[in-house]
């Protein structure tokens, strides 16, 4: 709690001003914007006005887009990195229903600005330790056999601005930085048998081709398993942002490692230790030692409604929802507590629920005004529970930065008001 | 019934003999292709580029296209990363992760700046002024001396402090049960709600209202016109060029692009005293942070004054 103070006081004033003048101020404001203001004279049992006029034909917006009565964003938090081109957006999972992050609202990160790649000019080298070194276009990735299949990416980092106290009075800044998508590509493991890896090839160096070269190496037991080299999200061509028009797949893995804008695979007998797996992406000890290629996002979970930006407006039923994901397989249960974690109840899993994709689980039941201190706990199929933040404090010490997958606590007041608190 | 004469179908199985795992997709990489892409540097020394370069000749380069963000001697300015400094402080309430402090190998130092750095300008740098600056940066960090000179052999005998102290990823570290009754104390709980004024609920982006524009395209950038240059404009070109244009040439970080005349018009209007003023002593705005001089913070005032006159008047 100090060090969050501390934290504090290293904003400049300027910052810190903004923040005591505009904290307090909830973010639930979702404005209507151009669009027309509600009118009683809609309502029944008089006509609406977009009865008694035509509508807007066919291919007005040739490629469609959100209502203007919507407004679903990716948000940033300007402090937490000094320029936009090395930065992070997170995904409104306030706003978003089931478990598919429309493409556009996927969470952004990248350390170099998003680079505008020609698909005509598209080049994947794979080399190194291989038989036959090999360049393969776009068009060549899309002849091969495709595999199509709903994943979540998540940074680590998310949530780690609250390893030393609740910070974010918003469920998109404590658990924004995980989406899900349905991606659509070639097994890398079919792309390996075109190449013919050596014997000696126990690593992948996966490189790419922004400004900041981002690069990273993947053990082959990954590459022969399950990663998926990805031309497609949710039906069509990757956005930008997702790493047009190639972008790797570690399904279940820290989001770094899916390197996007994806132009070189380099098999070696050994890792690299660049940069964003020394530098960044290791995991400080209390003990100033540090765990290495921590790759597997564990087991973790959220409440999304109630939260900060959907507050409780009325009295009575209530359907609790969340989200649940593990990085090692299937979310099996998920458990409720509404009193800070004292006396427990499941949850129901609804809809899908597949291996290392977001799983959405709900609760129906009475709010009645009485103050509720509510958790959700995951399981999967591993039989891995989800920790207290407790036990990850006392196992990892609050320098880590990286998976914090706690138990997370929202405060429900009695005016229905949804705060965020940590429970120590 | 239709029948393949015998020497085609086998033909044809030998196709797929020779190609048993494989599709035939894909062109063969030839050497130069690969070298021109193949940057890539490892701990054990593969893909180190025949060169040399010691500290003393990395500084001014480090100077020249580095100490604007990352500070003459490492420390960083304003939210830039700080590249020296923190020895022992990894165990402490605060630690300071740099490269002296944190970093297990010079291998990954040398391949991040050829790769990454400088920010706005990837992979311009020459392998000897690679190799010059990596051996400054270890140098800031008193891992070589300064007349030390790093090259493709000297490499192995740079050991970096904190080497040893990375092991694999253990986890799980924790197990949880799933209890159901009596699972906490609830006496002993203390519930601690966000601390005032860090949140930044409510700091979203002013324009964080809008609702059908943001799907709009973005304005163009504007290009920079020609316009007549006064004189102290004319002799501020060559500064901008080598201090100032880092970030304002592409607008890294939130500086205003020159020549972007909707960018720039509201900054002009606070008058010129105020624009030399804040380019001079450096101050946080609501788009980023101008460090002093940009970082330069040797230079004379009125080369930093004739520089503000460029900008301006490339930017009207
Ligand atoms: C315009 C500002 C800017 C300039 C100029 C610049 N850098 Fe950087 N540097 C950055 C940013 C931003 C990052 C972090 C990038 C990221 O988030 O991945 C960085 C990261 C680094 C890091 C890694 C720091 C860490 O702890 O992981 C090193 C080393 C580095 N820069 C060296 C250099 C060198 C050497 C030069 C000059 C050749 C240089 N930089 C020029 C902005 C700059
Ligand atoms: C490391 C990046 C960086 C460098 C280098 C840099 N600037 Fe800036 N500068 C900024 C940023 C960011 C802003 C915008 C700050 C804001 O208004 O939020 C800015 C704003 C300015 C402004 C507008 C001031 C105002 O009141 O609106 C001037 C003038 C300026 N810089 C001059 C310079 C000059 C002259 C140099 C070179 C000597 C320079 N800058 C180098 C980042 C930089």
């Amino acid at each position: 709690m100090g060090a969050v103070a501390d934290e504090a006081a290293q904003l400049t004033g300027r910052d810190r001003r903004d923040f005591l003048r505009k904290g307090m101020a909830v973010a639930t404001a979702a404005v209507a914007g151009a669009a027309t203001p509600a009118l009683a004279s809609n309502k029944a049992p008089n006509l609406p006005e977009w009865t008694k006029t035509l509508g807007r034909g066919v291919v007005a917006r040739p490629y469609g887009r959100p209502s203007d009565f919507t407004d679903l964003q990716r948000r940033t938090v300007p402090w937490l990195t000094a320029s936009p081109e090395s930065s992070i957006s997170f995904s409104p999972l306030q706003d978003l229903k089931g478990i598919i992050t429309p493409s556009g609202l996927h969470f952004e990160r990248y350390h170099g600005g998003i680079p505008e790649v020609n698909p005509d000019d598209y080049q994947l080298m794979i080399h190194g330790l291989v038989e036959r070194p090999l360049i393969f276009t776009l068009d060549d990735l899309m002849r091969m056999p495709s595999v199509t299949e709903i994943r979540f990416i998540e940074c680590p980092a998310n949530g780690g601005m609250e390893w030393k106290g609740a910070q974010m009075e918003a469920l998109q800044f404590t658990h924004g930085m995980v989406s899900c998508s349905e991606w659509t590509g070639v097994r890398l493991s079919t792309l390996l048998a075109e190449v013919g890896v050596k014997p000696e090839g126990k690593w992948i160096l996966a490189e790419g081709s922004d400004a900041a070269g981002m690069s990273r190496s993947i053990p082959m037991d990954k590459a022969l398993d399950d990663a998926l080299i990805c031309y497609a999200q949710n039906g069509e061509p990757l956005r930008p942002e997702q790493g047009f028009p190639v972008r790797l797949m570690n399904p279940g893995w820290e989001g770094n490692t899916s390197v996007k804008w994806l132009r070189r695979l380099e098999v070696g007998d050994q890792p690299w230790y660049h940069r964003e797996e020394t530098s960044k992406y290791t995991d400080l000890m209390p003990d100033g030692r540090s765990r290495k290629f921590t790759f597997v996002q564990e087991t973790n979970s959220v409440v999304t409604n109630p939260c900060p930006e959907n507050p409780i407006k009325q009295k009575g039923f209530i359907e609790i929802e969340g989200l649940a994901w593990s990085g090692r397989g299937t979310i099996k249960a998920v458990d409720l507590s509404f009193d800070g974690g004292v006396t427990w109840q499941q949850a129901e899993v609804k809809g899908l629920a597949l291996p290392k994709a977001l799983t959405r689980f709900g609760f129906k039941t009475q709010w009645n005004g009485e103050p509720w201190l509510i958790q959700s706990r995951a399981i999967d199929e591993t039989g891995y529970v989800q920790p207290t933040l407790a036990q990850l404090r006392e196992a990892r010490g609050t320098n880590t930065i990286y998976h914090k997958n706690s138990i997370h606590t929202w405060n429900v007041h009695a005016n229905g008001e949804v705060t965020n608190v940590q429970i120590t | 019934m239709f029948k393949l004469p015998k020497i085609a179908l086998l033909s044809l199985c030998a196709a797929f003999g020779a190609n048993a795992a494989s599709m035939g997709i894909g062109a063969p990489a030839s050497e130069a292709e690969i070298s021109g892409w193949d940057i890539d540097i490892r701990p054990d020394g593969m893909g180190l580029p025949v060169g040399a370069g010691t500290a003393e000749q990395g500084e001014p380069l480090y100077e020249a296209k580095c100490a604007a963000c990352h500070g003459s001697f490492g420390e960083g300015a304003g939210r830039w990363p700080v590249l020296a400094g923190g020895e022992d402080s990894l165990a402490e309430e605060r630690p300071e992760k740099t490269v002296g402090s944190y970093w297990p190998y010079a291998s990954t130092l040398w391949d991040y700046i050829h790769r990454a750095m400088p920010y706005p300008q990837p992979q311009s740098l020459s392998d000897d002024e690679v190799y010059k600056i990596t051996a400054y940066v270890l140098y800031l960090n008193d891992i070589v001396d300064y007349d030390f000179e790093l090259n493709q052999d000297s490499f192995k005998d740079v050991v970096m402090p904190n080497q040893d102290s990375f092991y694999v990823d253990d986890r799980p570290d924790v197990v949880n049960t799933r209890c159901f009754e009596n699972c906490a104390d609830p006496e002993a709980m203390t519930i601690v709600g966000t601390i005032g004024g860090l949140s930044p609920t409510g700091h979203f982006k002013e324009d964080s209202g809008v609702s059908a524009s943001h799907y709009a395209d973005e304005p163009e950038a504007v290009e920079s016109k020609a316009v007549a240059l006064s004189e102290a404009a004319e002799r501020g070109k060559g500064s901008y060029d080598q201090y100032c244009a880092a970030c304002h040439g592409a607008g890294i970080a939130g500086a205003p692009k020159v020549g972007d005349v909707a960018g720039w018009s509201g900054r002009i209007s606070q008058g010129m005293a105020t624009l030399v003023e804040h380019a001079i002593n450096g101050y946080q705005g609501d788009a980023g942070y101008m460090p002093p001089k940009g970082g330069f913070t040797n230079l004379a005032d009125d080369v930093v004054a004739d520089a503000v006159s460029y900008m301006a008047e490339s930017s009207q």
